[in-house]
């Protein structure tokens, strides 16, 4: 009763409050949001690759950021080894587009465009390649250049046909476009290498059966079951921008308990005299801290309240204004920053608790 | 005072003495104050201000601890009860009322009745009931849901001896309570706290230098410079 009257006596106090923390709050799940994107168009390629094993030159742990060359001569060496039923070259080149407001950095995935292995790992229109000539563009790099399915891109000098947009496969910082690899070789000048090969197994063999004999017959090349080949990509996409998301959403976190402590500090300084009458006239000690506390819950949960409201419709503003901007969010996530707002709003208790000790009872008696 | 010889004190207080330090000298609020206070009598304290008064009544009510003496609160030693104990104390036995009435602003007459309610561990069936009965026997029902900010000054003093009798408090502590009305309200507020120490036995404690509450008092006793006597000095 007076925690709820007190905190609704200044209506635009609160409000105010309750916006700044949804601004905070809006923070951190855009940022989660942007992780969960970038963590997806990351390794979704991996994830859904369809493969039994990965073989890349031997140091390389992924394809995210590390450099792979492997010789045909390897692929000869691996469709020669029983057990063994596909293998499928797959050639990652960093390259430009050449596109009518200058040059766009994508990361060129050529594959063999009959077999299909090692193309989109979904689509979000159109078809796959299946021909030279012809390229798959991520959706959200798409959208961002306006290149419709149909229109035509330049590659050094060829002209390729968009005819289709994938999805899953946006990195934040660089986007997939899938080519043959016929193109790829074009792009880089030479052919005959790929920077890894999917294995697929026949069935009833053994992965460690396998991995043994390519690693006895093929020392200069290193090979991953698709589960350790996911965990790596995966390893490397939390070492590189993770940090770096974690560490603002954890200052908008501090800023958020800041701003709650603040204004609840500021609320027990303007009731004092209140409270030294609760205390004279026999408060129990739990009264007075659960009635900052519960004034805590109120404003912050407020704040989230507001914060989904807004959250949502803002994810489709920055998706139109900036599409290359992969935001993806899940209930587990809302879950984890209402958790979140709960400790904030315990931990925004305290130094207020600590101001509410220094009131005596005995404040009423001048 | 005979009628009250075999029956425990509400509260007592031997050679009670209050001395504040500070850096450069002592200076004695109370000195060897004794005094008690039985079940329905009303006592007035008579001092001017800075006599210790305000000292003496937060003393009598458990707030602070004396420097020396005995305090004796409901039978038990004030440093035997622990701070829950001291809590409970005053919300289910000790009344305040205070010369600025010190009601809760942001909340209702009703509202600063319930919430005194709440902080015993007396659970009502009917705290609203019960609050609304006080205000109805202080006349102010139709303040139930009124701020005070809305109130006349002798009307928020009613609501503080409605706060004060909502948990049945045996002992009210009044503090100046007719130092912010006027004449006439201020006797109206005297003859109430009168009324509940004989019509409901409560002791009732008044601290005041308005010389006129007296005439409603079983006992005077004087206030000056820390020493508490019942002779006035001239």
């Amino acid at each position: 009763m007076y925690a709820i009257k007190t905190l609704f006596e200044q209506p635009f106090r609160f409000l105010l409050t309750a916006l700044g923390i949804a601004f905070c709050i809006v923070l951190v799940l855009f940022l989660l949001g942007i992780y969960r994107g970038v963590a997806i168009g990351s390794v979704e390629y991996v994830r859904k690759s369809n493969a039994d094993l990965w073989v890349l030159q031997k140091h390389a742990t992924n394809i995210l950021r590390s450099t792979s060359i492997l010789r045909s001569g390897h692929r000869q060496a691996l469709e020669e080894i029983q057990g063994i039923d596909k293998v499928d070259p797959v050639v990652f080149i960093l390259g430009a587009l050449e596109l009518p407001i200058g040059p766009k950095t994508v990361y060129f995935t050529g594959y063999d465009e009959e077999s299909g292995h090692g193309g989109p790992p979904s689509l979000h229109s159109g078809r796959n390649i299946t021909a030279d000539r012809e390229i798959v563009l991520d959706h959200s790099f798409a959208a961002k250049y306006k290149i419709k399915i149909g229109d035509t891109v330049h590659v050094k000098n060829d002209t390729l046909t968009v005819v289709g947009l994938s999805k899953g496969t946006n990195m934040f910082v660089i986007q997939y476009a899938f080519i043959s690899l016929t193109e790829a070789y074009r792009i880089i000048g030479f052919a005959g290498i790929a920077s890894c090969y999917l294995v697929k197994l026949k069935s009833g063999v053994t992965q460690d059966s396998i991995k043994n004999i390519v690693q006895r017959n093929l020392p200069d090349v290193v090979i991953y079951d698709q589960n350790t080949f996911l965990k790596n990509n995966i390893m490397e996409l939390e070492s590189g921008i993770l940090p770096l998301l974690f560490f603002i959403a954890f200052l908008s976190c501090i800023l958020l308990t800041s701003i709650l402590s603040l204004i609840l500090s500021i609320n027990v300084l303007e009731r004092r005299k209140d409270f030294a009458i609760m205390k004279a006239i026999g408060a129990p000690r739990g009264f007075i801290s659960r009635t900052v506390l519960f004034q805590a819950f109120l404003m912050a949960f407020s704040g989230l309240a507001i914060a989904l409201i807004f959250f949502f419709p803002l994810i489709k503003l920055a998706d139109y204004l900036s599409p290359e901007v992969s935001i993806m969010t899940s209930i587990d996530q809302i879950a984890i920053v209402a958790g979140g707002v709960l400790i904030i709003s315990l931990l925004s208790s305290i130094f207020p608790n600590l101001k509410l000790r220094k009131i005596y009872p005995m404040e009423v008696f001048k | 005072m005979n009628n009250t010889i075999n029956i425990q004190p509400l509260a007592q207080i031997d050679d009670v003495s209050k001395i504040f330090h500070d850096a450069t000298h002592n200076a004695i609020i109370l000195n060897k104050v004794s005094f008690k206070i039985y079940p329905g009598e009303l006592v007035l304290v008579l001092g001017p201000s800075g006599s210790g008064k305000s000292t003496f009544l937060t003393i009598l009510a458990g707030l602070q601890p004396p420097s020396d003496g005995q305090v004796l609160l409901f039978g038990k030693e004030l440093h035997t009860y622990n701070d829950q104990e001291l809590q409970q104390l005053r919300a289910q036995h000790i009344g305040f009322i205070f010369q600025t009435f010190q009601l809760i602003e942001a909340l209702t007459a009703l509202e600063n009745i319930l919430l005194v309610m709440q902080f015993s561990s007396i659970r009502r069936k009917t705290p609203r009931d019960r609050a609304m009965d006080l205000l109805k026997q202080f006349g102010i029902l139709h303040l139930a849901n009124a701020y005070p900010k809305t109130m006349s000054q002798g009307e928020k003093q009613r609501v503080a001896i409605a706060r004060a009798l909502a948990n049945k408090a045996e002992l009210l502590i009044a503090d100046e309570p007719t130092g912010s009305l006027s004449s006439q309200q201020g006797m109206e507020i005297v003859k109430l706290l009168h009324n509940e120490a004989k019509l409901d036995h409560r002791g009732v404690v008044i601290a005041s230098h308005d010389q006129r509450i007296a005439q409603y008092a079983d006992r005077v006793l004087y206030l000056h410079d820390g020493v508490l006597t019942d002779k006035q000095e001239v």
